[in-house]
């Protein structure tokens, strides 16, 4: 059966809504235990074994991320980024015959306000989720900002 | 304007040497244009015709690799009208050709081509008319450094010191020599260069302001105070080897940071370049350091805690980031005008011939601080300071 792109939209908008919300717990739950939490640095395709990212982080190492952030003592995040996520130009492929896994791209703009400056960015989006459980999981996200390139502020929030 | 000379106390530095523009611009003259600057690492322009794109204070830079092996740097900046000549980060060219007149560079700056030349008359010498070299390149284990004075110490004088701790740092890699893994991590603040420098060799904050991020063990060993701080020629150094020798692993449990002044921090699995902007306005460019002959998840361990750590999303380096802003917004305020750098000024004692603190004091900045002096008030180095 294949997946509607509104079933999708909804999952991401949820995504999106668990981030700007600061439910960092629950938006941890929405990935599986072998899941990738991917932001390039330089250029979208590179190899994270050769190159740089600016976040690659496995469950445990977002899990170390949101207790730093609960944690009191995260001065970069005292006053927390204020942050809205737009999501667009969704674009559903798979899952094929008998796989419950399937690809998502999709846009997002991503506008952050913290330290008295806003920061637009922009970044075209790959998931990979999982709909072989009731709740959908994420296996993979990979964020590549359209910056990925260049001199960036600092980016304390989850992106 | 006061002088600039009596703006380092030996326990305080006045702030105006963070908000002051004449002072940035005079930073920029008297310590960027006359010192050595860190441009690059061997591994970034391995092979011969390879360049990268730097900067030396705000003079663009190519730095290349020519046909004999040997590195040349280059001022990017066409002597027709002024365009730089080459906007890519990295490459490999054998020219470097201007797109405004098509004047035409060889990579060691010749220029070898000008369209419709008889248009110049006979006094046009192109020969006076190549790209500006920097006058001296010289290279330290893999470090490549550019100076834009023809004289005075040579990079070795200038690093004194601290080539032993290169000489240590290199070591850690099987074969003697490191790599760079590829891409660079790039983050800017809204604040003066010299806040980074200090905060490279800074223990005293790492478990105040790092509280979130550093792990239990390495904050046991940071409380326990042991390691010692060290002004050495003019750079600063933190050094931790009696918890251990730099780990191959790259974990916080011993080595050393190093300061080189100007320009180049060095520390666990990273080198990172500062780039002074303007004087409310810094970009850091961190690049991962890779071991030769380690397994594989050495170092992809290494290159993920640096990640992790130190990037623009880094669990350490946000923080870090967010304090320079904050202190670039406070020393606004002239209510008070002197910055506090006195820890340890009762304790330090010269050790190996260098002024040598514990682990939380701050004798390496004071020791960065006097050298800024001397450079500022025009005597270039340690070494001419002390004959």
């Amino acid at each position: 059966m294949s997946v509607q792109r509104s079933d999708v939209e909804d999952f991401l908008y949820r995504e999106a809504r668990l981030l700007d919300t600061a439910r960092f717990e629950e938006w941890l739950d929405l990935f599986t235990d072998d899941a990738l939490y991917w932001v390039p640095a330089g250029k979208d395709d590179i190899d994270p074994s050769r190159h740089v990212s600016i976040i690659h982080d496995d469950k445990a190492a977002m899990a170390t991320r949101i207790k730093r952030l609960r944690s009191g003592f995260a001065f970069s995040q005292d006053p927390a980024s204020r942050v809205h996520r737009l999501i667009s130009n969704v674009e559903v492929t798979g899952p094929e015959e008998g796989s419950s896994i399937f690809e998502v791209n999709c846009m997002i703009l991503l506008v952050e306000l913290a330290r008295k400056r806003q920061t637009v960015h922009t970044a075209r989006c790959e998931f990979t989720l999982d709909r072989s459980t009731t709740t959908w999981r994420i296996r993979r996200k990979k964020v590549n900002l359209l910056r990925n390139g260049e001199v960036l502020e600092s980016t304390p929030f989850l992106i | 304007m006061q002088d600039v000379g009596s703006l380092i106390r030996n326990d305080s530095v006045h702030r105006s040497i963070y908000t002051d523009q004449h002072i940035f611009d005079m930073e920029m003259d008297l310590i960027f244009n006359k010192t050595w600057v860190f441009l690059a690492h061997a591994c970034e322009i391995a092979e011969e015709g390879d360049y990268k794109t730097t900067y030396i204070g705000r003079h663009p830079i190519i730095v290349t690799r020519l046909a004999d092996g040997t590195v040349t740097a280059l001022i990017n900046r066409c002597r027709h009208r002024g365009p730089i000549v080459c906007q890519h980060e990295y490459g490999n060219s054998k020219h470097f050709r201007c797109p405004y007149h098509s004047w035409t560079y060889d990579n060691s700056g010749n220029l070898i081509g000008v369209p419709m030349p008889q248009g110049y008359g006979k006094s046009f010498d192109r020969t006076q008319l190549g790209l500006t070299r920097v006058p001296r390149v010289a290279e330290y284990q893999g470090f490549i450094f550019g100076c834009m004075t023809e004289f005075g110490p040579t990079l070795q004088e200038h690093l004194g010191g601290i080539t032993k701790f290169l000489d240590a740092y290199v070591a850690v890699s099987p074969t003697g020599k490191i790599d760079l893994f590829e891409g660079t991590q790039k983050c800017g603040y809204n604040g003066n260069w010299k806040y980074q420098l200090e905060n490279g060799v800074d223990p005293y904050h790492v478990g105040a302001l790092h509280l979130s991020a550093v792990t239990p063990e390495a904050m046991e060993i940071y409380r326990q105070g042991r390691g010692s701080v060290v002004a050495m020629d003019g750079h600063g150094v933190t050094d931790h080897t009696d918890w251990g020798p730099m780990p191959v692993d790259a974990s916080l449990s011993g080595g050393f940071n190093l300061v080189i002044f100007p320009n180049l921090i060095v520390l666990r699995s990273q080198i990172r370049t500062v780039r002074p902007i303007a004087v409310d306005r810094t970009e850091i460019y961190t690049n991962a350091v890779r071991l030769q002959n380690v397994a594989e998840d050495v170092n992809l361990r290494r290159m993920r805690d640096q990640e992790f750590e130190f990037g623009a999303a880094g669990t350490f380096f946000t923080d870090d980031l967010e304090i320079f802003e904050r202190t670039q917004e406070g020393l606004q305020s002239g209510a008070v005008d002197w910055v506090v750098f006195a820890r340890g000024l009762d304790r330090e004692e010269m050790r190996n011939g260098y002024m040598t603190g514990s682990m939380s004091d701050e004798t390496q900045h004071r020791g960065m601080y006097q050298n800024w002096k001397r450079m500022m008030t025009g005597v270039t180095s340690p070494a001419l300071a002390a004959e």
